[in-house]
């Protein structure tokens, strides 16, 4: 399943070692170009494979100074503010706004059969992993599940480099699809490409929460608290929230009670900043342990009426029904 | 840009991403040959190297097989391989990261080493060093390619990966059988566990400089399709001939602009395809018969191109100012020489081993001064007192102790806290200097403030030089920029700026 890719921990220095260069870069003149893109890229990896929320912050800082509006609406994009993102593309070039448009589109539930039909066309030019998560991704959004198993497989297989994010990328989708998406869950399917992910890159909060899901459901709070104990540091709130689900689990009440405050601290620190960002995460957060109803309806109605998609959707009403 | 960030296949993992190749005569001894290749783009000060990818030299004997409109430079079969591989990483006793890693030499012999050690490795018998780590990087460019325009160097304070091989340069090339060479340096990732006779494709690799991101990819030739993942994926040495006839004809074409950028054409369409046709052949050339000088990069092409021996030993120095040699040539055809916004690199080379210079630290400074029309004295008796009780930034400051090494927590109106500590005070000179030691994201933070004499007033100096340090620069400066410069602007409004 594993490919040959360089060392988590070393693509992890690198990638914080040339996102400090290039922001140093940036603040000089004159300013390459192409620069501020590349910063986006590094900020949405950081924001991704290791929970760094503040890139978010950093992004907006970038979009403020560099002006462009190719990267006002990535900054806004990351931080799912989709309509300011889609005002920021409708004064760009067409072409070079398309595929911006096209995964805002996709992250809204927007029109997903000419979504779909533009993935299929990307993916086809190409056949480049890149292009084919994404196409896996809409698969499962339209509940197409056999087909985007096929296609993230495909991708995982196409990549021929040897970072090793885009192949933790694919394997932590495989992961989402078999444990939480599929209608009847594979979870040790799913456990195992979450596995597979953290192998890529040790410090993947998203992943080893997942994986710390499956593994507290299957009754192994032990190794889910040792799963989660290494990316505490983490500036995801959903670290400390799985811990003190794991916690209680185990019965100790008085350190789950703790952990769960700081994730209710983090998760409202982060809402304050960035609402949309982390309405869906949050409103989960508040509707289990999180123990906030109101509060769980409330984000999951702001979530739904930024991005209708089936998933959000499903959560509102979900929450709606259990008010 | 030389070789950087020059197709998306090496983005993502920088390391991959080789950026430039030199071929020198060692100038600690003349008796022995240099070969150094850089990778990973605006490497940051904590930047290593993949463990899955091998970075490797390789160099093959060459034979003039044409000269004028039909040059042509044929390569051996035979390849001298340098290859450079990297473990994952380890910690010292003091938890300082460490990353050894081994070059295999073309004799099988291999040479284990530390990234970073200054003093390289050597075989026992001495006849090669060799070396890894962050350095300075040496390419420097001042122009912005699309429309000819000089700007200063825009790699400036840039750093890189570097690996150096030096060796004898009778013992390894044999140069009695030919001294003419040509090196390419490349990365390539391990093959898959069980695929040995399948070995993966390379990611990146790099002949002379600037194939990829000027002459296949220039920026004049709107709407081209970007050949150059395509070109990386090619073999050194042996481009496939199915192919051939695409890339020449972007050379062709991408010369004819080129040379039309100037508005004159300086270039017959048999001389330019015979320019085409040479640079087709991606790989550094270096004679160790002749001399190599910071000037003689390119001179073994351009000499027989244009029908005459070649008299130097070509190569590239790591001063070489590549960039301005081959504009010029593709231009002007060495009519006029073309000299771009800067006159070096960030640092020059060394002339002792590992040849390039130590890596650049991102000291950043900001400065803010005033006139005022107020004595230097009584604008001393303000700005000199430690406590910080003039600035309109300040909500409270507490001091604790006195004199050298007095500490002040200060609290800002934002609520922020900052403690910094008085490293020196000369009420004379009205000169002091303090360090930050907690609350700001730098390192290396240390502040001056100065009021000097100027007319019947004075002139208030305020300086911060940091490393930013888990923040963005840019983010750190419009802090520090902010209390300086709301500073500077409450002492205007305290004692009038002079006009």
């Amino acid at each position: 399943m594993s490919r040959l890719a360089t060392d988590g921990e070393i693509a992890a220095l690198n990638l914080d070692s040339a996102c400090r260069q290039a922001w140093a870069r940036f603040g000089r003149a004159p300013r390459p170009q192409g620069l501020a893109e590349t910063i986006v890229d590094m900020e949405r990896l950081k924001l991704q494979f290791f929970g760094d929320t503040a890139a978010l912050d950093r992004l907006e800082t970038l979009a403020r100074v560099d002006g462009s509006p190719l990267v006002q609406a990535a900054a806004a994009s990351a931080a799912h503010r989709f309509d300011e993102a889609r005002r920021h593309l409708a004064r760009a070039p067409h072409e070079a706004a398309k595929h911006q448009l096209l995964s805002i589109d996709q992250a809204c539930g927007t029109d997903l059969d000419a979504v779909l039909t533009a993935r299929r066309r990307l993916a086809g030019a190409g056949g480049r992993l890149e292009d084919l998560v994404p196409l896996g991704a809409v698969l499962a959004d339209l509940e197409r599940f056999a087909e985007a198993a096929t296609v993230y497989r495909e991708a995982h297989n196409a990549y021929s480099g040897t970072s090793p994010f885009p192949l933790a990328w694919v394997c932590f989708q495989l992961g989402q699809l078999w444990g939480e998406l599929m209608p009847e869950p594979d979870l040790d399917q799913a456990a195992q490409w979450y596995r597979s992910a953290v192998a890529y890159l040790p410090f993947f909060p998203k992943a080893r929460v997942h994986l710390a899901e499956i593994y507290l459901g299957q009754g192994q709070a032990s190794e889910a608290e040792a799963l989660l104990l290494p990316v505490l540091s983490s500036r995801d709130p959903e670290v400390r929230w799985r811990l003190g689900d794991v916690l209680l689990a185990q019965g100790r009440l008085e350190e789950a009670k703790a952990q769960l405050e700081v994730a209710r601290l983090g998760f409202e620190e982060l809402l304050e900043r960035h609402l949309l960002a982390f309405a869906d995460h949050a409103a989960e957060f508040y509707a289990g342990s999180g123990n906030d109803p109101r509060r769980a309806l409330a984000l999951a109605r702001t979530n739904a009426a930024n991005r209708p998609t089936r998933r959000a959707m499903g959560q509102a009403h979900a929450l709606e029904a259990a008010a | 840009m030389s070789d950087h960030v020059d197709g998306p296949r090496s983005i993502g993992d920088p390391p991959a991403d080789v950026t430039d190749l030199f071929a020198f005569t060692s100038p600690e001894d003349p008796r022995r040959t240099v070969l150094a290749m850089c990778v990973f783009p605006s490497a940051g000060e904590t930047a290593v190297f993949s463990n899955a990818i091998e970075h490797a030299i390789a160099v093959r004997r060459v034979r003039v097989a044409g000269v004028g409109n039909a040059a042509k430079f044929q390569p051996a079969e035979e390849e001298l391989r340098f290859s450079f591989v990297f473990q994952v990483l380890e910690r010292d006793a003091a938890g300082k990261v460490l990353q050894r890693g081994t070059c295999a030499l073309p004799d099988g012999r291999k040479i284990a080493l530390v990234m970073n050690d200054e003093r390289g490795a050597a075989t026992p018998e001495g006849d090669v060093r060799v070396f890894a780590g962050l350095r300075s990087d040496p390419f420097y460019l001042a122009w912005i390619a699309a429309t000819l325009t000089r700007v200063p160097n825009l790699l400036q304070h840039d750093n890189v990966l570097s690996l150096v091989v030096e060796f004898d340069t009778e013992r390894m090339l044999n140069p009695t059988a030919g001294s003419l060479f040509g090196a390419i340096a490349e990365t390539v990732p391990f093959g898959p566990p069980g695929r040995v006779s399948h070995p993966a494709a390379r990611i990146d690799w790099v002949g002379k400089p600037e194939q990829t991101n000027i002459r296949l990819s220039n920026p004049g030739l709107t709407g081209a399709d970007d050949l150059r993942d395509l070109w990386n994926q090619q073999n050194p040495f042996a481009i496939a001939g199915t192919l051939k006839p695409l890339f020449l004809q972007r050379l062709k074409d991408s010369f004819a602009e080129w040379d039309m950028r100037d508005g004159k054409a300086d270039w017959t369409p048999e001389a330019l395809a015979a320019n085409a046709n040479v640079f087709l052949d991606d790989f550094l050339l270096f004679d160790v018969a002749k001399p190599i000088t910071d000037t003689s990069h390119l001179e073994i092409e351009k000499s027989t191109i244009s029908g005459a021996p070649y008299l130097t030993g070509g190569g590239r120095t790591i001063d070489a100012n590549v960039i301005d040699i081959l504009l010029t040539w593709l231009i002007n055809r060495d009519r006029e020489f073309l000299l771009g916004g800067a006159t070096g690199a960030t640092k020059p080379g060394m002339k002792v081993f590992p040849y390039l210079a130590t890596p650049n630290t991102q000291l950043q400074v900001v400065s803010e001064s005033v006139e005022l029309a107020a004595s230097p004295d009584a604008v001393w008796d303000v700005i000199g007192r430690f406590n910080l009780d003039w600035h309109p930034l300040v909500a409270h400051v507490s001091l604790i102790g006195a004199g050298i090494g007095q500490l002040r927590r200060i609290t800002t109106r934002d609520g922020g806290q900052i403690v910094e500590r008085l490293e020196e005070i000369d009420d004379a000179k009205r000169h002091h200097r303090y360090a930050m030691v907690a609350g700001m994201p730098a390192t290396h933070y240390a502040g001056t403030v100065d009021v000097q004499p100027k007319g019947s007033g004075s002139v208030a100096a305020w300086s911060v030089a940091y490393l930013a340090d888990d923040q963005p620069d840019v983010i750190v400066h419009g802090r520090i920029a902010a209390l300086l410069k709301t500073g500077m602007a409450n002492l205007k409004n305290r004692f009038g700026a002079v006009t």
